[in-house]
């Protein structure tokens, strides 16, 4: 037995190539089914994302695996070029352990310690575990691989700084909005422009719950389109002091060349300044807010820099941190590589106490015949001493088994085994 | 020795605050501050109890007991700020005070000082546990109002490091600094007119030079200017926070120079 993965990702493949590999659910579990339908694999989990596709499978050591995985992935690209095999890794064994480990600690993402492949890999992993089919695809086996890579995921972001801050323009965004409001349930947006920038912000901040998005644009029809995207409405830059007056978040992204949102623009809307804070991301270059503007009080003005700045730091800090995150995910796939290999030798082991079981119950019979004599008590010592006898002999083979197998040395202990008890008469 | 241990815990959940702000927050050692501090309430209760039992009296009069009693009301608050989570490392802030109050009174020595126990019954009881209640509202609305400004100039500056990380939302400090005075200010009236019938019914009462008067109205109006401020700064914000900041330095400084001026004796005032 060993564990394999065969996968595709953005480190390997370009995105017209990746993409012909996503599965979606259904098409993921038709294909754990052809991989178990083949006998090659045991169990086994499909990773399906937008940055990699990875089948990670317990699979006969040696045997078809790799050939038909690959078959399975490639009936699901369709026909690519035979260059095109340059594109997929297979790893096995230990290697396959760390590469998922990796993975769900954010260490081989795109953007490195990003957060949503570890809900990711737990979706794969249930959706093969809770699947309708017996036994389950991910059974004793990948469920521990699976939840030992998910618990060492969350102590790498725990306890590193891989997982910390934000790694997009709509994540600081919304890390901002947090930091100034707390809760932004039922806050007011205010939304200047159509960029797609913009909107990939508003859309974040709508996750987080705001409430009342109002898109101004120059053009009425533009603005009425986005609004409806975004469950809001659409005004006027005439109207835009009124608007700024009710709104608790203002995304800015047109496509003046001159600032649109100007400090008159805010002192017409708020004569006494801001009684509350006003957070004002001005998304477009050139920009829309005038610089000014930031200088009034409780005005919170993040321009484009100020984003990418932010973006930056924090990608910094994450790559400071990946010595450390390696560390410990070596260390986790260390600990569960010396479980799996133990694994090997739980059959002798088995073998090993059934036939001393044996060997005892007919000494112990024959024994206990001879001595009708004694009484209850004394036979019940008798079987007790002959119980015990066997857990002692055991011990130590039973030790040296399991530490042999954690220590790469399975094979040779588990032919001696089998050679000197006589495991296989 | 039950009050040393006390304020060690106290130091403890502090310094594991102050560890996770170094780190920049998340830390487990954070997870682990409001245990400490349910403990060290836990114990700091303990010793008043038995303080009380000791010297059949309940730990009110006098300065040292009193600090120590107001450390603990100042604990009870923070207690239940961490139980509701949002605004808990405003614990970075509240430790420290409290560590004052009981590190004041353990170096003047716990026990019955000055003139003999006033005594009167629960009314007076009621009186004092509610000017604690109000002066822990100030308190805390004061941890709230200078972590606010730091986050604030966080912002403002766009400096996003640990302590951006560490410091909980403005919105979130504002709330806490509004539920605060809210809560105090009732308080503090209410223990004022208590006050005030106390000394009627045993014929105590004081005069407006009495330092006692003078630093309750004094707290009571800058409680009303911190709230009427708040109404007309339009609800919150920085002005709000430098406010409270600067009217409990008002109540801690006056505090101080009564004793120092007007008190002499072992009374809280």
């Amino acid at each position: 037995m060993s564990l394999a993965i065969l996968g595709v990702s953005h480190r390997t493949a370009p995105i017209e190539v990746r993409e012909r590999f996503v599965f979606s659910r259904a098409d993921a579990l038709a294909a754990l089914a052809m991989l178990r339908a083949s006998g090659v694999a045991h169990e086994a989990v499909l990773l399906s994302t937008c940055n990699r596709t990875e089948v990670y499978a317990d699979i006969e050591a040696g045997g078809e695996g790799r050939a038909v995985a690959e078959r399975i992935l490639a009936d699901r690209a369709g026909p690519l070029p035979e260059a095109a095999k340059e594109y997929l890794y297979w790893l096995e064994g230990r290697d396959a352990v760390y590469q998922l480990f990796r993975v769900a600690a954010g260490l081989d993402s795109m953007v490195l310690g990003e957060a949503e492949i570890q809900g990711q890999v737990r979706e794969s992993y249930e959706y093969a575990a809770l699947a309708p089919v017996e036994p389950p695809f991910a059974g004793a086996v990948l469920s521990r691989l699976f939840q030992t890579a998910l618990s060492i995921g969350g102590r790498v972001r725990s306890e590193t700084e891989l997982g910390r801050g934000s790694a997009s323009v709509a994540s600081v965004a919304v890390e901002l909005a947090r930091k100034i409001f707390g809760s932004l349930r039922g806050r007011r947006v205010l939304v200047l422009g159509a960029g797609d920038t913009a909107e990939l912000a508003v859309e974040a901040l709508a996750r987080e719950g705001v409430q009342g998005i109002v898109v101004a644009n120059r053009t009425r029809e533009r603005a009425q389109a986005l609004a409806e995207r975004l469950g809001g409405s659409a005004i006027g830059f005439a109207d835009l002091a009124t608007a700024l007056r009710d709104a608790d978040i203002t995304v800015s992204s047109t496509g003046a060349p001159h600032a649109v949102l100007t400090l008159d623009t805010v002192r017409r809307a708020f004569p006494l300044g801001p009684p509350r804070p006003l957070f004002i991301i001005d998304i477009a270059v050139p920009r829309d807010v005038e610089p000014d503007v930031g200088k009034e009080r409780n005005v919170f003005l993040y321009n484009i820099d100020d984003l990418q700045q932010i973006v930056g730091d924090t990608l910094h800090r994450r790559g400071e941190a990946v010595p450390a995150a390696e560390r410990i995910v070596a260390e986790g796939a260390d600990e569960f590589w010396r479980w799996y290999s133990s694994l090997d030798v739980v059959p002798v082991i088995r073998s090993l106490r059934e036939r001393g079981e044996r060997v005892r119950q007919e000494e112990l019979a024959r024994t206990l015949q001879r001595l009708s004599h004694l009484g209850n008590e004394d036979r019940a010592a008798v079987e007790e001493m002959s119980r015990r006898l066997l857990n002692k002999l055991l011990h130590t083979p039973t030790v040296h088994l399991r530490r042999g197998a954690a220590n790469g040395r399975s094979e040779t202990l588990i032919e001696a085994a089998r050679e000197m008890f006589g495991l296989d008469e | 020795m039950i009050h040393a241990v006390a304020l060690l815990l106290y130091a403890g959940a502090g310094l594991l605050w102050l560890h996770s702000l170094l780190r920049g927050g998340g830390r487990r050692s954070e997870v682990y501050a409001p245990w400490v501090v349910a403990v060290a309430v836990g114990v700091h209760a303990v010793a008043l109890v038995r303080y009380s039992l000791a010297f059949q009296t309940v730990p009110l009069v006098g300065l040292s007991p009193s600090l120590s009693s107001l450390a603990l009301v100042l604990g009870i608050s923070l207690l239940a700020i961490l139980a509701q989570g949002e605004a808990k490392r405003v614990g970075l802030l509240v430790v420290p005070l409290i560590i004052i109050l009981e590190g004041a009174a353990l170096m003047i020595g716990i026990r019955p000082t000055g003139a003999p126990l006033a005594f009167r019954g629960p009314w007076f009881a009621l009186h004092v546990t509610l000017a604690f209640v109000a002066y822990a509202g100030l308190a805390i609305a004061f941890a709230a109002g200078a972590m606010y400004l730091v986050q604030f100039h966080e912002l403002k500056t766009k400096r996003l490091g640990r302590v951006f990380q560490f410091v909980p939302p403005l919105g979130t400090l504002d709330r806490l600094g509004r539920g605060a005075l809210a809560v105090g200010f009732p308080a503090l009236s209410l223990a004022l007119l208590l006050g005030w019938l106390w000394g009627v019914q045993f014929g105590q009462a004081l005069g407006l030079k009495d330092p006692q008067v003078i630093w309750g109205l004094l707290t009571w109006l800058v409680f009303l200017a911190v709230l009427v401020g708040r109404r007309t700064v339009g609800g919150g914000g920085r002005r709000a926070a430098l406010m409270v900041i600067v009217g409990f330095a008002v109540v801690v400084v006056s505090y101080v120079l009564l004793r120092v001026t007007l008190v002499a004796g072992g009374t809280f005032l």
